[in-house]
């Protein structure tokens, strides 16, 4: 187990600068730079600012020192809030964004686990058929659709809920965009359950335990269950680390100050820095949900365990 | 015989009936049935028969488009159309179910200790860790060796006949009345198989249940069951006792049935024959283990140095249990799969021969395989599946022409040409191997391997496609390797035998002399677990 671990963890290294190297040139490939405004700078402020933040060098130059930086946990100023490092901006937000994305995370999973469930056991019945029109809703309208639309029905015309902003952090703030953030997620896992129940409910262990007068509640829960839970834990993995380093959409609809935004801004801006940080961010996340995942699978089914 | 004994089961114009999409199917047509206290009763029947249908429907295990009719009693209660609550009380403990399948019967995600306690604490209550020892003791009884660290065993880490007696185990846990035994042994190896039965049999000796035996095998049914009753398309066509079956068979269906035993024998060709296919010291390794950061990295050797030496017109019998290397010595010898060794066809000399240099050989190479199901495409009619071949090696023909062979190849193997354009799934499982046989045939191939052609189909069908290879090598003087696990099919169909264990050659020679004088062990134990049981 221990050993496992260790081999993944170094299995980690290799992938993290391929992610790096390959964001880093991708990114400078692009057209444009940090300093490149809708009005241009006097070519003598650009020279100073370019040579300030070493741009003027050769790009193999820029990437050896920003690998060397980078593996000293120093990825930089950002190009664009010119008083921040992007570790600073990261550390402010992704508080936000994790939270956010935990609660985000254990409504689309739970839910989605109940409903899949639900319709899995009434196969074919009208229960199921709108559970799986919902879900199917919630896969395809994006999530700019429907954080405008609650906002509009719950916070304007109910006034039940305030309509965006971080407030005093209180569940009543994060109701609305935990819901816009879920939605998407929970569908598919609604889904996964739905499909990976029904073929648990047909295998011939679950016939033998009907045919030892188990009780249906054990059937289902006991045996169907943990074998359906299979799939859903492998797509646990991209879910919690989508959900936990924010969404653009979303934190921008709800005014939310996490790190979210970044993604998005930083590539409009080009801010390099701060792009390759939420690159180096997300890939740390992915990579540290597929290992947990892949630890929990190891306890659910006994055939894969890692000894 | 044993007609004092109180009748504990019941059955009377039971009913299955499957609802389709073409419309109700009724799989089981109204039987009557009695099983008596203590007794062995065997339901005796091929696929479609309806057999085990009736013990699902009695036990409330159908599938969800199957309803059940008629009454089956058991000491006085009515099972069907009992609410689950209380038909849960019946089943697990006084009805218990073993099933064909060992390899998914058990839930593969929990311990065989957890999983024989389960019905344990359902039925008599009490906790896990009290029915521990109740489990230790039924691992004992059904011969697990070192029950105490076997206890704590997943379902994957045992082999099949263990998962038998697991599942054996778990049907006796609360002393049943009546054990309904689904095809307990046909997944398994014959001397398996013949184990599994000796302490069914045992236990019943011992604990005086009654056993309901369902199987399509006669050879077990004569060892085993006190009473049988015979099944056909829903319907119980015969009852009696074994020996009345079997000396005095009052219905067609049973004389059928008893005559389809495969039969008949095979001259060995010419001694002057020339060889068409020869390999010596065939090895094949696999490896096991390694990758990036994997374990370290084995070699398991599947075939380890077995010479073959097949004459035009002969039949070889390649016979083993599963794992012994016999299908992939087919492979090999066709050059399907690395291996080393030296290989012959005909007079050209094949060893260093890589895919594209056998190409052209491969039209008189060919091989049918064991499963008709999964080795057709579902997505070709059946004349696009057997003329594919002719694309490669007669790619000269005219769609009129590749048409008129298909016409042929499907006369041969007696079907109606109209078939071909057909699609795979509208067809029995009989046909569809005699589809994969025209298939092999429409090249004119010299060597024919048949890798357990046989196997998945029922005895009467069976003898239908041994007498049809028979024919087709009298009319093109075909060479067959044919492989089994089943020796009466050998026995039937070739006039030589090898027999292999563990990759190994174990013995080999004319069919006569290893059926009637088997010089080894292994040979006599499969003989005496295949013809004995």
């Amino acid at each position: 187990m221990i050993s496992f671990v260790l081999r993944r963890l170094a299995s980690a290294v290799p992938t993290l600068f391929i992610v790096v190297t390959i964001s880093f040139f991708l990114m400078r490939f692009a057209p444009g730079g940090p300093f490149n405004l809708e009005r241009p700078l006097p070519p003598q402020t650009m020279a100073n600012l370019m040579a300030t933040y070493h741009l003027d060098q050769p790009l193999w130059s820029q990437y050896v020192s920003y690998i060397g930086n980078a593996v000293r946990g120093d990825f930089g100023p950002s190009y664009v809030y010119k008083d921040n490092t992007v570790a600073e901006l990261i550390g402010k937000g992704l508080p936000y964004s994790m939270e956010l994305g935990f609660y985000a995370l254990l409504l689309a999973l739970f839910g989605g686990v109940l409903a899949g469930t639900i319709a899995a056991l009434r196969q074919n019945s009208a229960l199921d058929f709108l559970i799986m029109s919902v879900s199917t809703v919630g896969v395809t309208v994006p999530n700019f659709v429907v954080g405008p639309v609650l906002t509009l029905v719950f916070a304007i015309t109910l006034s039940w809920l305030p309509a965006g902003s971080w407030g005093d952090g209180s569940l009543r703030f994060l109701i609305l965009p935990m819901i816009a953030l879920a939605l998407p997620q929970l569908a598919v896992f609604a889904r996964l359950t739905r499909g990976s129940m029904i073929e648990a409910l047909h295998t011939d262990h679950i016939r033998t335990a009907r045919a030892y007068g188990l009780p249906a509640r054990t059937v289902v829960i006991t045996h169907a269950m943990r074998a359906a839970m299979l799939p859903v834990v492998s797509y646990l993995a991209p879910a919690a680390a989508a959900l936990l380093t924010g969404s653009a959409v979303v934190e921008t609809i709800f005014t939310i100050p996490g790190v979210g935004r970044y993604f998005v801004l930083g590539a409009i801006n080009r801010d390099y820095t701060l792009v390759m940080g939420t690159v180096v961010l997300i890939a740390i996340f992915v990579i540290v949900f597929n290992l947990l995942v892949d630890i929990l699978y190891g306890l659910l089914d006994p055939r894969v365990r890692h000894d | 015989m044993n007609d004092s004994r109180e009748t504990i089961l019941a059955v009377r114009d039971l009913k299955v009936t499957f609802t389709t999409p073409d419309g109700d199917v009724q799989a089981v047509k109204g039987i009557d049935l009695d099983i008596k206290a203590g007794e062995t009763l065997a339901v005796v029947g091929e696929s479609g028969s309806g057999k085990s249908q009736t013990m699902m429907g009695i036990m409330g295990l159908l599938a969800g488009n199957g309803r059940v009719a008629g009454s089956a009693k058991y000491r006085g209660q009515e099972l069907v159309g009992l609410p689950l609550k209380a038909l849960n009380k019946v089943r697990g403990a006084k009805i218990t179910m073993i099933f064909q399948e060992p390899m998914t019967s058990l839930d593969p995600l929990y311990t065989i200790g957890r999983q024989i306690a389960e019905p344990i604490v359902q039925h008599r209550g009490g906790t896990f860790s009290q029915a521990r020892a109740r489990v230790l003791e039924l691992l004992e009884l059904v011969g697990i060796p070192d029950p105490k660290r076997r206890i704590d065993s997943y379902p994957h880490e045992m082999s099949g006949g263990q998962r038998q007696r697991v599942m054996i185990a778990m049907a006796l846990a609360n002393d049943p009345d009546i054990l309904i035994a689904d095809e307990p042994t046909t997944a398994l190896d014959v001397t398996i198989q013949a184990q599994i039965l000796d302490l069914l049999n045992s236990l019943q000796a011992k604990f005086g249940m009654a056993v309901v035996l369902i199987t399509h095998d006669l050879g077990i049914v004569k060892h085993f069951a006190s009473r049988v009753a015979v099944m056909r398309r829903g319907e119980v066509v015969e009852t009696g006792t074994t020996a009345d079956i079997f000396e005095r068979p009052q219905a067609d269906y049973t004389k059928m049935l008893l005559a389809a035993e495969p039969h008949g024998r095979k001259a060995s060709p010419a001694e002057t024959a020339p060889v068409m296919l020869e390999g010596r010291n065939v090895s094949v390794d696999y490896a096991t283990g390694g990758g990036l950061f994997g374990k370290k990295a084995g070699v398991f050797r599947a075939v380890d140095g077995v010479n073959i030496r097949l004459k035009e017109g002969q039949t070889i019998g390649i016979v083993g249990e599963s794992g012994s290397g016999k299908s992939t010595l087919g492979r090999a010898l066709l050059r399907l799969i690395p291996s080393s060794g030296r290989y012959q066809f005909g007079a050209t000399n094949i060893s260093d021969f890589g895919r594209s240099a056998m190409r052209p050989l491969r039209r008189q190479l060919q091989l049918v395989f064991q499963d008709p199901y999964g080795s057709l495409s579902p997505r070709q009619t059946v004349g696009e599946i057997i003329t594919e071949g002719l694309y490669v090696h007669e790619p000269q023909l005219s769609r009129a022409e590749r048409d008129k062979r298909a016409i042929e190849a499907l006369k041969e193997v007696r079907l109606d040409p109209a078939a071909r354009n057909r699609y795979p799934h509208e067809f029995s499982g009989g046909q569809r191997q005699r589809i994969a046989i025209a298939r092999a045939i429409i090249l004119k191939p010299k060597v024919v391997i048949l890798d357990e052609p046989t196997s998945a189909l029922d005895r009467s069908v069976q003898g239908q496609v041994i007498d049809l290879l028979r024919d087709l090598q009298k009319t093109h003087g075909l060479s067959y390797i044919f492989i089994s696990h089943d020796l009466s099919v050998i026995k039937a169909m070739s006039d030589y035998v090898v027999v292999m264990k563990n990759g190994k050659v174990v013995e080999e020679g004319d069919t006569d002399a290893i059926f009637e004088a088997p010089r080894e062990n292994y040979t006599q134990t499969l003989m005496n677990a295949a013809f004995t049981a």
